[in-house]
Order: C-alpha cells, then structure tokens, then sequence
C-alpha cells in the first residue's frame, strides 16, 4: 500500500484485531475467570470460615458471661443461705439455751425443794431423837442416875448417833 | 562438587566453547541476501519481506508471529483449564501460585486504577499484558518463516510490526472510551476525546520501543563477530527487561485513563471543593502566622 506513511496496512491492523480478539476471549474463557473464580470462592470461603470462629467465639464470649452472671448469682444464693442458716441456728441456740436454763432452773428449784424436805426431815428426825434421848435421860433421872452419868450416856448416845 | 572437579568442568566447557566458535568463524555465514541497511529499513516499514497467509495476501512476518504467540497462548490456557485449574487446592502450590499472581496481578491493577467496571478492564489487561510479554519474549526463539520471495526470515514480536501495535494502541483507546461511555455517558465521550493523542502516543510508543529492540538484536546478530557474549546481555537479558516494561506500561496506562474516565465526575467536583477549602484553609492559618510574626516583631 503505497503513500501511506510506514506502510500501514488497514487490512493488516484487522486481522492483528481479529486474532487480538480470540485471544481475548479464550484467555478470558480458560484462564482469566476460572482462576479468578476461584480465587473468590476461597475468599469466600476463607470469610465464611472467619464468620463462623467470630460467631462460635461470640457465643462462646456470651455463654462465658450467662455462666459468669450465674455464679455471680449462685454465690449471693450460697451467702443468703448461709445467712439464713446462721439464723435459724442462732435462733435454735438460744432456743436450747432457754430450755436448758429453765431445766436448770427447775432442777435447781427441785433440788432445792428436795433438800429443804431432807433438811425439814433430818431436823423432825434430830428433834425426835433429842426429845428420845431427853426422855430417856429424864427416865434415867428419874430411876436414879446420877447427873454426871446421864451426861454421859447423853453424849455416848450422842456420839453414837453421830456415827 | 571437589575443586578438580570444577575446574575440569570450566576447562571442559571453554574448550566447547572455542570449538563452536571456531567452527562458526572458519565455516563462515552464509551469503546474506540484503545489507544491514536494506533489512533494518525492513524492519521499520515491512516493505521487502512478506509472508504468504495461506495464499489468501501476503502479509508482515509480524502479523504470522501474532498468530503463532496467540496460538501458544490458547494453547496454554487450554491445557491450565484442563489439567491444572481443575486441581486447584487452596492452599496453592507452586505453579498454581503463579497463575494466581499474574490474575491477582491484573485483576489488582485494574480495581487500584479504577474503582468502576473494573471486571472488563482486568480481563483487558490480562489479554494485553500477556500477548506483549509474551510476544516480545517470541523473538528471542528465532522462529524461522520462509518470505514470498523465498528468504529465511527469523519472525520478530508482533508488536514491532506497525500494524500490531496501532491495532493494541487503537484497541486500548477504545476500551478507555467504552469505560467513559459506561461511566459517566456523553460527558465520558468529552473526557476520552480530550486525550486525543492517546491511540497514537500508545501505538509508537509500543511500536518504538519493540522496533527499537529489534533493531538492536537484528545489528548484533548481523555481525558475526559481535555474535559472541554479547547476545546474552543484549538478547535474553534486554528482551526480558522489554517484555516486562513494555507489558506493564500500557496495561498499567490503559487501567490509568480508563478509571480517569470512567470515575463519576460528582465526586471529582466534591474533591476538588474539599480541596479548595483546605487551601483556604490553610491561607487563613497562614495569614494568622504572619500576623503574629509581625506583632512579636512589634
């Protein structure tokens, strides 16, 4: 083709365009998009996988919190337990304290009582014995011993007794 | 490997090495059936050597490297399609690795660039980006191709042909306007328009840039004498350099305009009324500055 500067060819220019053009669609067809394709499906996946550890971290975070606020709230449990525990045994220890007191009150009082029977007893015993051996004496008096003798015989009779 | 060893192996390979080259020296090139000066004109405008296309017209060498370098391409791509992505893991290996990065590599590109309809552009610049490294890497094997006139004509890159590189020029301004059509309609025609020069400055630039290596390789390997060494460095080590350079300029362009274009200009007016008002900002502060100098000067 004469007068065209360096020989440009139109005809030569469309058929570099026509083989430029398969290239580009076989290139495009065979390589380009199957790598990029995959090269998004494992973007994807590799998201999808990121998705799912900040899903099962965000669960594992809020049933850490729900076990946490659970404990928080057992222990207020245990402490009001206790609580009430110590209560009631409290409660139970002055109870027994006032039972045993007023058993000991009235162990006391019985002892007391017993021991005012006993005196009064030993006492009327005491008295029956002195008036027994005052009538003894007076009878030993009165069959002719002399004072010194019935003295004596009182405080053997005495001793005696005291034995 | 002991030092003997070594160094028996060094002795053994130079001495090849000299064979060879004597071998080349004392045999001799065959005759050349145009001067140095007849094929560089050649290879700039494409005038003595053609190539039959299966008889239907004769055309560049470069338009029958563009096939070929297609050719390879597809073929590639449908043995990865085959063979490699349908055992793709995810946790990559090596060569799966690779294939990721190029895409990851485009694909990221096209979305830093511009932030609208980028899944076209990435697909593009894909193409784009792997035709010319990959065809500018072609030269380097030295494919033979028989001419019309029944020379031998080692095939050059694609690109270094004219026509290839005013067609990928001309290709990637009308992908940069669809995305201004796309984006922002009639006004995304005017911002395309404006940067008129833009199929040109893409197409020489393209054009020059693989011409100009070309040039270089077909001058060193003219010669027999500079044919020792050197093409290491000026073959393998420049063509590499080229092919990457060359590949990512005008991907790296392309993405460039298009997502200038295709950006919705409401938000460039409120950038640009948050700038302003940092500028004023910024003067009103400067102003008190002065102000407080001039009174502590006081």
């Amino acid at each position: 083709m004469t007068g065209v500067p360096l020989n440009v060819d139109w005809q030569q220019i469309l058929l570099h365009l026509f083989n430029f053009t398969i290239l580009f669609g076989a290139l495009y067809i065979l390589l380009y998009k199957p790598v990029k394709d995959f090269m998004a499906g494992r973007e994807a996946h590799y998201a999808d996988m990121d998705a799912k550890a900040e899903q099962a971290l965000a669960d594992a975070q809020s049933s850490k919190e729900s076990y946490e606020s659970k404990l928080q709230s057992f222990d207020a449990e245990i402490k009001a337990e206790k609580a009430k525990m110590s209560e009631e045994l409290e409660t139970e220890k002055e109870k027994k304290l006032s039972a045993a007191k007023t058993e000991a009150e009235t162990i006391i009082q019985d002892a007391k009582a017993q021991a005012e029977k006993e005196k009064s007893k030993i006492v009327k015993s005491a008295q029956k014995e002195i008036s027994d051996i005052i009538n003894e004496a007076m009878d030993k008096l009165a069959l002719g011993e002399s004072d010194a003798d019935v003295f004596d015989k009182f405080l053997d009779a005495a001793e005696e007794k005291s034995k | 490997m002991s030092k003997e060893k070594k160094r028996k192996a060094i002795i053994f390979f130079a001495a090849l090495a000299l064979v060879f080259m004597a071998g080349a020296v004392l045999t001799g090139s065959s005759e050349k059936h145009e001067t140095v000066q007849e094929m560089m004109r050649d290879s700039v405008l494409h005038d003595l050597n053609k190539i039959s296309l299966l008889g239907i017209k004769d055309v560049n060498p470069g338009l029958i490297a563009g096939f070929i370098v297609s050719g390879i391409l597809i073929l590639f791509a449908l043995f990865c399609r085959i063979f490699v992505i349908p055992k793709f893991k995810l946790v990559p290996g090596k060569f799966q690795s690779v294939l990721e990065t190029v895409v990851g590599l485009f694909d990221g590109m096209a979305k830093t660039n511009s932030h609208h309809l980028n899944g076209f552009l990435g697909a593009y610049i894909f193409a784009a980006g792997a035709f010319i490294f990959t065809g500018t890497l072609f030269e380097l094997f030295g494919v033979q191709a028989v001419t019309t006139s029944g020379h031998s004509v080692s095939l050059p890159a694609p690109f270094s042909d004219i026509n290839g590189a005013i067609m990928m020029g001309c290709l990637s301004y009308l992908v940069i306007l669809s995305g201004g059509i796309i984006g922002n309609g009639v006004k995304g025609i005017g911002k395309t328009l404006k940067e008129f020069s833009l199929p040109i400055s893409l197409s020489f630039r393209l054009f020059g840039a693989l011409l100009s290596g070309a040039l270089v390789t077909e001058l060193v390997y003219y010669y027999s004498s500079l044919s020792y060494g050197l093409p290491v460095l000026v073959g393998v080590l420049f063509t590499l350099l080229h092919a990457l350079i060359q590949a990512y300029v005008l991907t790296m362009l392309t993405s460039l305009f298009y997502g200038e274009v295709s950006e919705k200009t409401e938000k460039k007016k409120k950038a640009k009324d948050k700038a302003g008002e940092k500028a004023d900002a910024e003067e009103s502060n400067q102003e008190s500055v002065d102000n407080n100098e001039q009174e502590a000067a006081a």
